[in-house]
């Protein structure tokens, strides 16, 4: 069976600085896989190279089998793949609704079919209906990772990225976003989620992998893996977790 | 009554002006790159409008329509082969790259159609005036301002209520956003650049309309735009109409002072406001 | 938990040396000198048509070089630098010929002028993001030349004339334009090339790859360019005086021309912006153009504006860019260098 994403080789640069070298992964369908390690592993990187957002040779990430490494972030937006970015990147000025309707307009313009409507989000994240006219700016860092999530899933996707969610929230904040994943994998999309908080991501997800600098160290299914194993695959063999 | 009528003119200036800064904040807004050429391409447009009335004997109406898809052609093919180039941090390529335009373009024009001033010529309509509470004001001033603010509501709208404008608002926020969300950009700049030039045709018939037009005019038309764009506050539409209307007034009332002080006076009221208030009437502190 | 110091091994310095020179370097500094002293003793080997025409030329290097200074370093793109040359070119005209002042004397009494205007205009404009800062720069300019055009102190509209030169015999004034030549050359692009060998150097190069970074090394990037732009200011109003100086005659149109912005953004791009060897290259180009196609009026100027345009496009770092990513021969070489030193 085809993953419907995967990578092979993924090498990535910034400039003359090299960020992947090489990294493997396959995501396949309805599968949740989390995404873990230390800052500056590459895992943002790595989202971003699959999004088209660096320059990456065709062959190194395929859809389906499909080679499309390197594509205009928009055409991947297309082809079923969306990205919830690091830092939420909402449109400052905007409402919430428009920042939606962005989405929406989008969708409808290329036919994307799928079952988000502004109605199913309005019942995953509540608050975003009450919030509907307000400016996106004034909202807390919770309620903008909604909406951020909510632009994410009106694409339609296939596929999605979450790049780190939790950044910058409360604790009680973080557990009520990723209390909405279950239905969003329900609804048949796939996940990768890079995530810092290891716990999180073992609990959420069916498999993980772990990067350190730019190379994946560990791979297995979340329930399994150890704290040993990722101890030493988050920091480098030989080192201790105290 | 001097004053008043002073004040009028110089509203009815300010139409024009709007004319030129709606454009020039629609670009600086969406990509943050400002036209030196901007100018250059409303003379070119007015010189090609007055070539086609002379050639083929048509009146204002006609060439209007002509010019105004001829304009947006123009800013569709200026964003794709060049402006496409230089959007970025950087500002420094797409300055040079216009000002390189700007030279290039004058020349061409004075090549082409000489340093003579000429005009469209309107049928009567230069002449015409009408009366709105007993005094007595040029007709043609009235359209150009209704005009005016028919193109800044529309613009206005655009950018509120459709999918485009959604688009041009979310690339101007966070292009790299707009892109995770399925907005190609270089397409949305070059309907942006369309548009905004596109104006531009309207522009054009009425400056040769009113006044005559000469290859070395384009200069004077950017700077009037870009005073009228940051008195008003950039990022707002009605910020560059409003702003417009200051410019005109300012000129209109140096204009009464003295003949030779009216162009002056705007450069002032522009200082002023550039010294005191410089994000502009309208613009956010 | 108990920290213990771990001692470093014993290790000496390593025998360096910081090379700031270059060998390329030192054959143009030599060429430098040479041009400077044939500049200097022009009226003993050239005609007053040349020195005339070798003149414009060095007012175009001049001009050219501030302008690079401010774009390429301080990243203030600048198309009013003419409002500085029409000034002092003004303000000298004024000095020597209402008032009688020694006119050599007062080429550097009107660089006063143009000192004090650029204080009032940078803090103006400086807010205006880089485009808009652009094209208030050629407000400004407009600005002069109309309230120019209305003064009676400068004639107004029917300009001035410098008859007081009458005074000096064409050999005198020959000898003093090409003194003058070679002064400004070495004010102009000895000065810049002494300024970024200097400790601001380090800063203004610095302030041009990132001026964020720089910031936070503490270069003080607001006031290093606000004293380039004062900098850049005496430089064209030094350009201009003597240019009218040796024009003879000033107007509202010819001191505040914008063509001085279109050749020194021609002369930079084509030749390659940050660099001074940029500049001479690019001086040469359009001296050699203007006197082969000048003739041709509009036409040639398409070719200009057309050619900034594709430089921009295309090739951003110009000709010089383009040679020093294939040779690293710096003719003004301001980078330093560890060397070992030989045993």
């Amino acid at each position: 069976m085809t993953a419907v994403l995967s990578t092979h080789g993924l090498i990535a640069r910034y400039g003359d600085f090299q960020a992947l070298y090489g990294v493997d992964t396959e995501l396949n369908a309805g599968e949740a896989v989390a995404l873990i390690g230390a800052n500056g592993a590459g895992k943002s990187t790595f989202l971003r190279s699959i999004m088209g957002l660096l320059p990456v040779s065709r062959d190194m990430v395929r859809l389906d089998g499909e080679p499309v490494g390197g594509t205009p972030t928009d055409r991947m937006v297309q082809k079923g793949i969306a990205i919830v970015p690091e830092g939420r990147r909402l449109f400052t000025g905007m409402s919430v609704e428009d920042n939606l309707r962005v989405a929406i307009d989008q969708a409808t313009r290329v036919g994307a079919k799928g079952g988000w409507t502004l109605g199913r989000l309005h019942q995953l994240f509540p608050i975003l209906k009450e919030k509907a006219r307000t400016p996106v700016q004034s909202l807390s860092g919770g309620q903008q990772q909604m909406v951020s999530i909510g632009r994410a899933l009106l694409c339609q996707p296939r596929v999605l990225l979450c790049d780190e969610f939790s950044l910058g929230l409360a604790p009680k904040v973080i557990r009520e976003i990723y209390a909405a994943l279950p239905e969003i994998r329900a609804a048949g999309t796939a996940m990768i989620v890079v995530e810092q908080d290891v716990g999180l991501a073992q609990s959420a997800t069916d498999r993980l992998y772990c990067m350190l600098e730019g190379r994946v160290t560990l791979t297995g299914r979340s329930a399994e893996v150890t704290r040993e194993q990722i101890g030493e695959a988050y920091f480098g063999a030989g080192h201790a977790v105290v | 009554m001097q004053w008043f009528d002073a004040l009028v003119q110089g509203i009815l200036l300010g139409g024009m002006y709007a004319q030129y800064a709606l454009g020039m904040a629609l670009m600086f807004g969406v990509m943050r790159i400002v036209n030196i050429s901007h100018g250059d391409l409303v003379i070119l447009l007015s010189l090609v409008g007055i070539s086609m009335a002379s050639a083929w004997g048509w009146g204002p109406l006609p060439v209007l329509m002509a010019l105004v898809p001829l304009a947006v052609l123009m800013g569709w093919v200026l964003q794709k082969t060049v402006l496409n180039k230089v959007v970025g941090s950087d500002p420094l390529p797409s300055l040079i790259a216009t000002f390189g335009l700007s030279v290039a373009l004058q020349n061409l024009m004075l090549q082409i159609w000489s340093a003579n001033s000429r005009s469209l010529p309107g049928g009567g309509i230069e002449s015409q005036s009408i009366e709105i509470g007993g005094i007595y004001i040029g007709l043609l001033p009235v359209i150009v301002l209704v005009v005016a603010t028919a193109l800044t509501w529309g613009l206005d709208i655009m950018l509120k209520r459709t999918r485009f404008g959604r688009a041009l608002r979310a690339a101007s926020a966070d292009v790299e956003a707009a892109a995770m969300t399925g907005i190609n950009p270089r397409a949305v700049y070059a309907l942006a650049t369309a548009v905004a030039v596109g104006i531009l045709g309207f522009a054009a018939v009425f400056q040769a309309l009113r006044s005559t037009v000469a290859p070395a005019d384009g200069p004077a038309q950017l700077i009037y735009a870009f005073e009228a764009v940051i008195i008003g506050g950039m990022g707002s539409v009605w910020g560059a109409f409003i702003g417009s209307m200051v410019l005109g007034i300012s000129q209109g009332i140096g204009f009464r002072i003295d003949p030779g002080f009216g162009v002056l006076a705007g450069h002032i009221v522009f200082l002023i406001v550039l010294a005191t208030r410089p994000q502009g009437l309208f613009g956010r502190a | 938990m108990t920290m213990t110091a771990i001692p470093y091994a014993d290790t000496e310095a390593p025998d360096v040396l910081v090379e700031r020179q270059s060998r390329s370097g030192r054959i143009a500094m030599t060429l430098a000198v040479l041009g400077l002293i044939g500049l200097a003793v022009m009226p003993w080997w050239a005609s007053t048509g040349t020195i005339r025409s070798v003149l414009e030329l060095c007012c175009y290097i001049a001009v050219a070089q501030m302008w690079n200074l401010l774009a390429g370093y301080a990243g203030l793109v600048s198309v009013g630098q003419q409002a500085f040359m029409g000034a002092a070119g003004y303000a000298l005209f004024v000095l020597a010929q209402t008032y009688g002042i020694n006119p050599f004397v007062a080429i550097f009494l009107s660089l006063l002028v143009p000192a004090v205007l650029a204080v009032p205009i940078y803090f103006l404009l400086h807010r205006l993001d880089g485009p808009y800062f652009s094209i208030g720069t050629w407000v400004v300019a407009e600005v002069f030349r109309l309230t120019a055009s209305n003064m009676p102190i400068v004639n107004s509209g029917a300009g001035m004339s410098l008859r007081v030169m009458k005074d000096f015999s064409s050999f005198e004034r020959n000898v003093a334009m090409s003194l003058l030549c070679a002064f400004m050359l070495l004010a102009t692009l000895g000065g810049s090339y002494w300024l970024l060998r200097s400790r601001f150097g380090l800063a203004l190069i610095a302030m041009r790859d990132n001026p964020i970074a720089a910031a936070s090394q503490g270069v003080n990037v607001a006031k290093l360019r606000f004293l380039i732009y004062v900098a850049a200011a005496v430089g064209c109003g030094l350009a201009g005086s003597i240019y009218f100086m040796a024009q003879l005659r000033i107007t509202p149109g010819s001191a505040f021309d914008p063509m001085w912005a279109n050749v020194a953004i021609f002369i930079v791009m084509i030749g390659g912006i940050g660099s001074i060897e940029g500049v001479l290259i690019g001086s040469l180009i359009y001296f050699i153009a203007d006197r082969w196609f000048g003739e041709y009026g509009a036409t040639y100027f398409v070719v200009l504006g057309l050619m900034t345009l594709l430089v921009a496009l295309y090739a951003r770092t110009g000709i010089w860019g383009l040679v020093s990513k294939r040779w690293d021969a710096p003719w003004f070489p301001i980078r330093r260098k560890l060397v070992h030193r030989k045993p």
